[in-house]
């Protein structure tokens, strides 16, 4: 895109975030939500990169993505709009998933990429979603329907069961299945960026309002030093995630591949850092169920096991690759 | 900035450049270190080697002796030295950019060719025994005569002072004024009278670092960098690009001891205790994140953004990368806790400094609060570090 399109593309986006955020954990609800996610449909940014070359570059999807975890939204961006998108493109040219549907991504329970046994997965990401796209560690992808809800932490985030039997639709090749890891990897940790960052600036932004001792308690060195190791911790995301994104878009997906793993291990751990440094600057307050603090917390704490927990991540990464 | 795409160069362009410096290094290798060769020589011969092939400060102006690319240019050449296990660019980016926003045109077309070239080794004369992390209580004062100054005080912790033909030095001008507004900046010979270099030894039992001692020494009108007053500005620039992980050579330092310990985790799966294959794997995390970093500042730098107070943030995640990298390579290599002079000792001893040099992690997070995350100063006690 051009960057005046794109600036248009993200403040439409901007103004649709402002319009359905929620303001505390009792506004998720099924209506509404379901009212948003039709919102976000209409956007129309499922279109983004379904041209040929994409209209989109990969880090332009993880800008939005980054803009959508900013906001406590209740609507799946990424399942539905992003990466289920993205794995049929990969797929094969102009192949949708069934006419009228809508599909979302099927990972393990535990959230994870899914593994050999595909016997139980949740459609994760689902609101709007009537089906789950589930790509198997050799590179099938089946669909398969959803079935009813399952409890999560995430209170903003959908997930589902998803029912048997799935159908084989198709089949990535190496690169193809390196890239749409990669893919995953950095949608995934750009909507934690946006999350984290979101939440450390509402923090310093208290930080200068807020009033103890007869002064504000950002000019405090403890308080202050808390938020610059948030802000540090959080410009590494920052940083290691445009990055990954930008090698999507110009290296072998090879390299994308380490580059997005690197990214999502330093996401996993500093966004819960920074997220958790935020809320000891609100004190008490962040510690209500009314305060928006614990769906940020909840965010990046379910996120970090997203598709990659560090564990999985860090001792693969202390050997060389292979091809090197 | 970061709100909208970055542009992380053109890798078809960067990789014509890698090949020719691949190809310039195959006929130009690294030279041997001498057998009690200091390591500054020994780098300063490399530095002038890697002159003569154009290879130094390519986003240089080329009327100041550089060659007008881009930062991705030399980050391009950096990348290159690590991955052939050579030393990196020498570390004058920060001293050019400082000479580059603030000395005169024909000062700068005086010194910016024979610093690139090597001719002239310069050091940075800012720290004394009693201004450290409070740079701006500096009491080294310089005193206006007819067409001249005249010098006096002592300078701490100069790197390199006793290698080096000149120095960018900072003294008072005017005893009266606020701070802030009375340091002045000079281009001092060091072999001028009245100069004393006296080296300090390292714990890790360098000379790295020096006391410089001025006794009314006299420096030429000529010589100074700027106007009277613009020191406190110069040093701010001078650190700003000093903390950017891109004008330094450390990059290339750590990735080849990231790729070593990699190899070792590969090689000797089994034998490791438990919990340092996710250490060595957090290291290269820390490592290729710092690329991605620096990357994304020469990005945005050649978006028009000039090293400013985010360049603290860079300097933090330096220090965090070099610090776990040396801890864990010792874990890794204990047998180094039981050696005379073992060089990956000495460079762990090395990096305790990182948190302290070019101001400390606790000036750097001071520096992000108040001018990048513009948080309020202090209202009652004086402000310390607030500068
Ligand atoms: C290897 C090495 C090379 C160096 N090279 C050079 C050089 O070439 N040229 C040069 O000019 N200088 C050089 N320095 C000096 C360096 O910049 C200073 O050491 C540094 O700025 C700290 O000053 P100080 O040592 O006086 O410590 P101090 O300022 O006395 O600090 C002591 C402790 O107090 C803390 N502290 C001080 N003020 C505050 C505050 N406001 N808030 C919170 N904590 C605070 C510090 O963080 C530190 O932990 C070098 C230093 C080293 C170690």
């Amino acid at each position: 895109m051009e960057a005046e399109e794109f600036l248009l593309v993200r403040d439409l986006f901007r103004s649709f975030a402002g319009r359905f955020r929620i303001g505390s954990a009792d506004e998720v609800k099924p209506s509404p939500r379901a009212a948003a996610q039709r919102a976000l449909a209409e956007l129309g940014l499922g279109e983004l990169r379904r041209s040929s070359p994409p209209a989109a570059t990969v880090q332009e999807c993880a800008l939005l993505a980054e803009e959508h975890g900013r906001q406590p939204l209740t609507t799946s961006l990424l399942g539905t709009v992003l990466l289920a998108p993205e794995l049929l493109r990969v797929l094969g040219a102009g192949r949708r998933s069934d006419s009228g549907t809508t599909a979302t991504v099927a990972l393990a329970r535990d959230l994870r990429f899914p593994r050999a046994d595909t016997s139980e997965l949740v459609a994760w990401d689902c609101e709007g979603a009537d089906s789950a796209l589930c790509v198997t560690p050799d590179g099938a992808v089946t669909q398969a329907e959803l079935g009813p809800l399952a409890p999560s932490a995430d209170l903003l985030r959908g997930i589902r069961t998803v029912r048997s039997p799935q159908r084989i639709i198709g089949r990535l090749d190496a690169p193809g299945h390196q890239h749409w890891q990669a893919y995953a990897l950095v949608m995934v940790s750009g909507e934690l960026v946006g999350a984290a960052r979101e939440f450390v600036e509402l923090s310093v932004g208290y930080a200068r309002e807020r009033r103890q001792y007869g002064q504000a308690i950002g000019e405090f060195q403890a308080v202050q030093h808390l938020l610059a190791d948030a802000t540090v911790a959080l410009e590494a995301c920052v940083s290691a995630t445009r990055y990954a994104a930008w090698c999507l878009d110009n290296e072998p997906p090879e390299r994308a591949l380490t580059a997005a793993r690197v990214a999502k291990a330093e996401v996993n751990r500093s966004t819960v850092e920074a997220v958790q440094a935020g809320m000891q600057v609100f004190g008490g307050i962040a510690q209500t169920w009314e305060h928006i603090a614990h769906l940020y917390l909840r965010k990046v704490l379910l996120g970090a096991t997203v598709l990659a927990t560090t564990a999985d991540l860090l001792v693969p990464l202390a050997e060389p690759e292979v091809t090197r | 900035m970061t709100d909208t795409p970055l542009d992380f160069g053109d890798p078809a362009d960067l990789d014509r450049l890698r090949r020719d410096f691949r190809a310039w290094l195959a006929g130009h290798p690294l030279p041997e270190r001498r057998p009690d060769e200091p390591l500054p020589v020994f780098l300063h011969r490399w530095h002038r080697q890697l002159h003569s092939g154009g290879w130094v400060g390519l986003d240089v102006p080329e009327r100041y002796g550089g060659r007008g690319l881009s930062a991705l240019h030399q980050v391009a050449i950096s990348d290159e030295l690590g991955a052939c296990h050579a030393p990196g660019i020498p570390r004058i980016g920060y001293l050019a950019h400082a000479l580059m926003e603030f000395a005169g045109e024909d000062q700068r077309r005086r010194w910016l060719p024979r610093m690139l070239a090597g001719d002239d080794v310069w050091c940075q004369g800012f720290s004394e025994p009693g201004a450290g992390s409070d740079l701006a209580g500096m009491s080294t004062l310089a005193t206006r005569h007819d067409g001249h100054y005249s010098v006096r005080g002592q300078k701490l912790w100069t790197s390199y002072a006793q290698y080096s033909g000149l120095c960018l030095l900072l003294a008072r001008t005017d005893r009266g004024a606020p701070a802030h507004r009375s340091i002045t900046a000079f281009a001092l010979p060091l072999d001028r009278p009245g100069v004393t270099v006296r080296p300090l030894r390292a714990m890790n039992g360098d000379d790295e670092f020096c006391e410089l001692f001025l006794d009314d020494v006299r420096i030429e009108e000529s010589e100074r960098i700027g106007a009277e007053g613009d020191g406190w500005p110069l040093a701010m620039t001078t650190v700003s690009y000093e903390r950017n992980a891109l004008d330094t050579g450390h990059i290339s330092k750590y990735g080849l001891l990231v790729e070593r310990l990699r190899r070792v985790a590969r090689d000797r799966r089994g034998e490791l205790p438990d919990g340092l294959l996710s250490e060595i794997g957090r290291c290269f995390v820390d490592y290729e994140v710092l690329v991605a970093h620096a990357r994304r500042r020469t990005a945005e730098r050649l978006g028009g953004q000039a090293a400013g107070p985010e360049s603290s943030i860079d300097k933090l995640l330096m220090t965090r990368t070099e610090q776990r990298l040396y801890e864990t390579a010792l874990k890794v290599f204990p047998g180094e806790l039981h050696e005379e002079g073992g060089e990956l000792f000495g460079d762990y001893l090395y990096s305790r400094a990182a948190s302290v040099y070019g101001g400390t992690s606790q000036i750097q997070r001071n520096i992000i609060a108040k001018r990048v995350l513009h948080l309020p100063s202090l209202s009652k006690p004086p402000n310390p570090g607030a500068t």
